[in-house]
């Protein structure tokens, strides 16, 4: 369904994408990585919005750029706000599905089914103002997905949202990935774990592993995170931990700090909480380091360069 | 090389997207367009291009007097509506065709439905010379009958000939540094009007065949009657050819120059970022 050969994104002499291929078949995708990894101009690649400085993109065995037949089975829900704040969800999503060839009428037709399938007819008729991040994100949605595309491109769908919010959003694309393919590209594997997808993890413009997502999630488990720990007796702490094997290093900061590498993130994190219960310990904060995410990416780029 | 195999999915009966409409895309996207320009802020400006050329005409008149001799009515009446109200009608509403559209994070809705680029540019441009037009026309109205000219209904409808061929002329002009420099293309847009309208317009040289600014002028004279009261040295300036060649001059320059900022607008990147 999409496929990639050797494609390079340079905007002047910054780097887009660097000598991607990759297949994907029909179905649900998930593209991951980091802001800034590459993944929107890979959505722009893919969308038609621009072209490859080298390589070949296809999708639907065509090139997309510029050609009315694959945009037409393409719905895409780009990453940013819809700025234009005076027109209702509405008028917006009919304005949308009418630029796809639809009639003024079977336009607002179509228009009012998706706004009841994200969930937004009660708010239908208000100033895309006036409506919350959830409801915005949810509108933008209802316009990728009004004139019933073959292939849903999603760019951060669920960024800013709540965890609610994103609950029912997750639902709805999971829901529609059922019958339709969908690519949607985030920067946190749990947005897209739920999808049930086959994931690319993109990371410094390059892919750097795909796969099922069982598989990427087994690799990101294995590769060593930091839980920083703010509590009342961290040396105490820290005895407690080296009793186990699932720590791999620790160190201090300041006098009430305690940072552990580890494996196993979530089974730690059980015993830190164990711990605190027996041992009388005030735990203030259990944290994953900022730094782990890019740990993770990092660790896949070793991997992908041969390292282990 | 990276291959990804999803599950599987066996499509539903999908309803057949229709085929891109052109026209109907480009009635669409100038229907938003014009809904969108009627803000308190957009109307205020179009009231004041509506009343400035009868102030300018009133002030005319209580030095000459009233009725205003005709010739300086309609000359009066051409400088303010066909040239200057609709160029600042053109600046405010063509310019920012694409760079609004980029700003407002609607351009990248638009561009990637199909024909969506293209659409965009000329629903803009529609949208453009339909509110040109009606604020001119408007200015028109107050502006004959202020002047008192005894010709008013012939007047009218020369102007408003003039307001239709300068608004699709000059829009189309303003499509190209729309397109090209959209980040600029205000300043681009002045810059363009003074130099090819205004100084290649008025050189008395083949280049200036392909300004609007020389088929209104020649269109004014010849609906006046003017050709043979002009001095000989003032013929340079105008074009003898008959009235209907100035406007197939005029429509075959838009023709021209909107094709080209549709290969322009359809072959350019708009990279997804905020740089542009």
């Amino acid at each position: 369904m999409i496929s990639l050969t050797n494609v390079t994104k340079l905007y002047g002499q910054v780097i887009g994408v660097n000598d991607v291929t990759v297949n994907l078949s029909k179905g649900a995708h998930g593209l991951l990585g980091p802001n800034g990894a590459g993944k929107t101009t890979l959505l722009g690649l893919v969308t038609g919005q621009l072209r490859p400085t080298m390589g070949r993109v296809e999708v639907f065995g065509e090139r997309p750029f510029g050609n009315p037949s694959v945009l037409a089975r393409i719905g895409y829900c780009p990453a940013g706000d819809i700025r234009e704040r005076s027109v209702t969800p509405m008028q917006w999503v009919s304005y949308l599905v009418q630029l796809s060839g639809f009639t003024r009428h079977a336009a607002e037709k179509r228009a009012e089914a998706a706004l009841g399938q994200v969930s937004l007819s009660a708010a239908a008729s208000r100033p895309i103002g006036t409506l919350s991040k959830g409801m915005r994100q949810r509108a933008k949605l209802a316009g990728a997905l009004a004139h019933d595309p073959e292939l849903l491109v999603l760019d951060e769908p669920f960024d800013g949202l709540d965890p609610v919010a994103r609950h029912d959003l997750v639902s709805l694309v999971k829901d529609w990935a059922t019958h339709r393919s969908l690519l949607v590209a985030s920067h946190l594997l749990h947005e897209i774990e739920p999808l049930g997808a086959g994931l690319v993890v993109i990371l410094g413009s390059r892919v750097v592993a795909s796969g099922p997502s069982t598989e990427i999630r087994s690799l990101i488990d294995a590769t060593p995170a930091e839980v920083r720990v703010v509590c009342d007796a961290p040396r105490r702490l820290a005895e407690i931990v080296c009793r186990g094997d699932d720590a791999r290093s620790l160190r201090f900061e300041g006098d009430n700090t305690l940072v552990i590498g580890t494996r196993q993130a979530g089974l730690l994190a059980e015993r830190i909480t164990a711990a605190a219960v027996d041992e009388d310990i005030a735990v203030r904060e259990v944290v994953p380091d900022d730094r782990s995410l890019e740990g993770v990416f990092g660790r896949l780029v070793s991997l992908h360069r041969g390292g282990v | 090389m990276h291959s990804v195999s999803a599950t599987e999915i066996s499509p539903p009966p999908v309803e057949r997207i229709p085929k891109t409409n052109l026209p109907r895309s480009i009635a669409t996207i100038a229907e938003f367009q014009l809904r969108r320009m009627l803000t308190r802020s957009r109307l205020l400006v179009a009231a004041i291009g509506i009343l400035f050329p009868s102030a300018v005409l009133l002030a005319v008149g209580r030095t000459a007097g009233f009725p205003l001799d005709r010739d300086l009515a309609a000359l009066l009446i051409y400088a303010l509506i066909p040239e200057a109200v609709c160029v600042l009608a053109l600046l405010v509403t063509m310019c920012p065709a694409v760079a609004d559209e980029l700003e407002r994070g609607t351009w990248i809705h638009v561009a990637v439905r199909p024909g969506g680029r293209r659409a965009m540019l000329l629903g803009t441009f529609a949208a453009a010379v339909i509110w040109t037009v009606g604020v001119g026309t408007l200015a028109l109205v107050p502006a004959v009958l202020i002047s008192g000219t005894n010709e008013a209904m012939h007047v009218f409808f020369l102007m408003v000939g003039l307001l239709v061929l300068s608004a699709a002329g000059r829009g189309a002009l303003f499509a190209l540094p729309a397109v090209i420099v959209p980040k600029r293309a205000m300043v681009a847009s002045v810059g363009l009007a003074l130099v090819v309208e205004y100084l290649a317009g008025l050189l008395p040289a083949v280049i200036n065949q392909a300004t609007v600014s020389l088929r209104l002028r020649s269109l004014l004279v010849e609906g006046m009657g003017w050709r043979r009261q002009i001095p000989a040295e003032m013929q340079l300036l105008i074009d003898s050819q008959p009235a209907s060649v100035h406007v197939l001059a005029v429509f075959g320059l838009v023709t021209i120059l909107l094709g080209t900022a549709v290969v322009i607008v359809e072959w350019r990147q708009f990279p997804p970022s905020e740089e542009i």
